[in-house]
């Protein structure tokens, strides 16, 4: 199999991610590419931005993609967990029954972070060999937590490779089975503090011992894919204090982990065109309450070319060497008109987003 | 029906511990530090909580006013912060989370975090009985989460100094008449059906009541005549006409989008006796007094 090219998109929210990450992979799929666009994003934009149905499985999306195809895929968190599960133990069916029927398991199900990022990888992965993908786009979750998203499944690895598994299945033991033997001071302090939820904690994490290795492997894959040579990320920001500030967070963070973003994408950023406000400016008809909605677009237009000039001067003075695309504002109320116009705008900066 | 705020002064007043979330990107911060600095110049004084690095609350301040505190809830410090009682003091709380095999768990297990930050936000509400306290929650789906990890630690853990800690947290703080929620959004088509989800989501999952629907960002509606004036211009021949036309259509489509907004935001504010209240859009990002201001006009504050 030929390593994919991967495009990461982070940000902050509100600022268009999930439907610039969309336009990104058709605009890939149209210069003849086979391209899967993954959104890891709780909220489960993506196939509101397509007009599409997308679901979590890889699925062939019905638009027109020219000569390439495009594929779609988002996970539902809320059974992201069972699915992780039901993959890891595929070979333990006991221990899949007893972790099922663990009290903490229960919690946990809807709600552990980055689980549901290894669930999308590990079907991304798996769909990458099957379909033959060439490029994938990964639209990630709004939150400063999701840089998580890239730790996590490495630091879960370790904890279950480490000497703390031992000691907790031991734990989990004495729990299960009221087995005589000395409890430690600190298993004797987390039992009277914790209740008995500790030992369903520990049998948690020892029955994840027992699959440790398929454990391994899935994080191995996902890393593979996001930190190999073939991957890289952009950052999408619109002009706005906030999602400069979130933007800015970003190209940090990432930097940090050596995973210096390749491009800024400044959504919102240019102005549309209305030509019909030049010929009514000066015509005779036009009264004063349609010269006040004139001024007050050429108003708006201002305000945002402010805003783009001052995000684009701060973005070149502090990190020269990130490339920025700025793209424009469409005004629609129906999204996929809206992936279709960035689409056609990304285009022509294909070969500097997948340098 | 006209989007203009009428002030309606007989809203349901916040409790003591307003909880502020909504979709990423909707001005939140801005919001949650308005009810702050609007409570301040009531004379109630108030309290600004953040998690995280204590950056979107100097943004949002600046210099900060008298009477109003902010506090800036580190995970990892609250969660030894909230131990400590349990374990006997805060040495044999680091000890026993410090265990070898403890300190990982608890970095990967995230309701740990989230209850201790709760449990933190308690004790600050606790400590300021006549200031209101204003909490800038983490966007949506996450804040779900971490408003339903009381109770669930509570169910799960049946009895013990841990249960204890969940059920206070639960019934000090979780709980109607302790706090209230207050959701920001933005008058766009995909972000309204996501808060709108939200609040129900809080209801349900949670048991919260959202009591305030802040929508943000409204535009200022065009003169009322204007679109006719270009539909009249539009009806004869020309460039001219063509042009009206044109503007005509842009007009037609913003009111459209922003009716159906507005009616949809109006009917889930109404489903859930939560008040609707629409900031306008200014020029520059607003700053947090200019929300105060316009939060207490409209009787929101």
């Amino acid at each position: 199999m030929k390593a994919p090219q991967v495009i990461v998109s982070a940000g902050g929210g509100g600022v268009g991610k999930t439907t610039t990450s969309a336009a990104l992979a058709l605009a890939l799929a149209r210069s003849g590419k086979r391209a899967l666009v993954v959104s890891v994003d709780p909220a489960r934009r993506l196939a509101d931005a397509l007009g599409v149905a997308v679901g979590g499985q890889v699925k062939p999306l019905s638009l027109d993609t020219g000569d390439g195809e495009l594929f779609g895929l988002m996970p539902d968190p809320r059974t992201s967990m069972r699915a992780f599960v039901e993959l890891l133990f595929a070979e333990e069916p006991e221990a899949l029954a007893r972790l099922l029927d663990n009290a903490l398991y229960q919690v946990l199900e809807d709600a552990v972070p980055g689980i549901h990022e290894l669930v999308s990888m590990a079907l991304t992965t798996e769909a990458v060999r099957n379909l033959e993908i060439e490029v994938v786009v990964v639209d990630t979750a709004p939150s400063r937590y999701a840089i998580d998203f890239i730790h996590y499944p490495g630091r879960l690895a370790k904890l279950l490779g480490g000497r703390a598994v031992g000691w907790l299945a031991k734990l989990a033991q004495r729990g299960n089975t009221q087995k005589k033997g000395r409890p430690n001071r600190v298993e004797r302090m987390l039992a009277k503090v914790m209740g008995s939820v500790v030992y369903d904690v520990a049998g948690l994490f020892a029955e994840l011992a027992l699959v440790r290795k398929r454990f391994v492997a899935l994080t191995a894959q996902t890393s593979r894919l996001l930190l190999g040579p073939m991957s890289q990320y952009v950052v999408v920001t619109a002009p706005s204090a906030a999602a400069q500030a979130d933007a800015e967070y970003w190209i940090k963070q990432l930097s940090a982990l050596d995973l210096r973003p390749t491009a800024v994408l400044l959504n919102r950023a240019l102005s549309p065109e209305y030509p019909f406000a030049k010929v009514l400016r000066s015509a005779p008809e036009t009264t004063g309450s349609m010269h006040q909605v004139l001024n007050s677009l050429d108003e708006e237009c201002r305000v945002r070319e402010d805003a783009t000039d001052r995000a684009v001067e701060v973005l070149s003075k502090r990190y020269p060497h990130v490339s920025q695309v700025a793209l424009p504002y469409i005004e629609s109320s129906d999204p996929r008109e809206i992936v279709e116009a960035l689409c056609g705008k990304l285009d022509g900066h294909l070969d500097a987003l997948t340098a | 029906m006209s989007p203009t705020e009428t002030a309606d002064r007989s809203l349901t007043p916040l409790s003591p511990a307003v909880f502020v979330t909504g979709k990423g990107g909707v001005g939140k911060t801005t919001v949650a530090a308005g009810l702050a600095i609007a409570a301040v110049q009531s004379g109630q004084g108030a309290v600004f909580v953040e998690f995280g690095d204590g950056d979107s609350g100097e943004r949002a301040f600046g210099k900060l006013p008298k009477n109003l505190k902010h506090v800036v809830l580190d995970p990892q410090q609250a969660i030894l912060t909230a131990a400590a009682p349990l374990f006997g003091s805060a040495t044999l709380a680091k000890l026993a989370l410090g265990n070898f095999a403890m300190r990982p768990l608890i970095q990967s297990a995230p309701a740990i975090r989230e209850i201790a930050v709760l449990e933190m936000v308690r004790r600050v509400v606790e400590e300021h009985p006549r200031r209101r306290v204003v909490i800038d929650m983490p966007a949506t789906g996450h804040s779900v989460a971490w408003l339903r990890v009381a109770q669930q630690g509570r169910d799960l853990t049946k009895r013990g100094p841990i249960h204890d800690l969940c059920a206070r947290v639960h019934r000090e703080l979780i709980h109607p008449e302790r706090s209230s929620v207050v959701v920001v959004t933005l008058p766009q088509p995909l972000v309204m059906n996501e808060t709108i989800k939200l609040c129900g989501a809080i209801e349900r999952e949670v048991g919260l009541r959202v009591d305030r629907l802040v929508v943000n960002h409204v535009p200022a509606m065009p003169p009322p005549d204007a679109l006719s004036d270009a539909l009249r211009v539009a009806d004869e021949l020309g460039v001219v006409a063509t042009a009206a036309g044109e503007l005509g259509a842009l007009l037609t489509k913003r009111a459209a989008t922003a009716l159906a907004v507005d009616k949809a935001l109006s009917q889930a504010a109404g489903e859930r006796t939560a008040t609707l209240t629409r900031l306008p859009l200014s020029p520059a990002d607003p700053t947090a007094r200019q929300v105060a201001r316009w939060l207490t006009e409209r009787g929101a504050a």
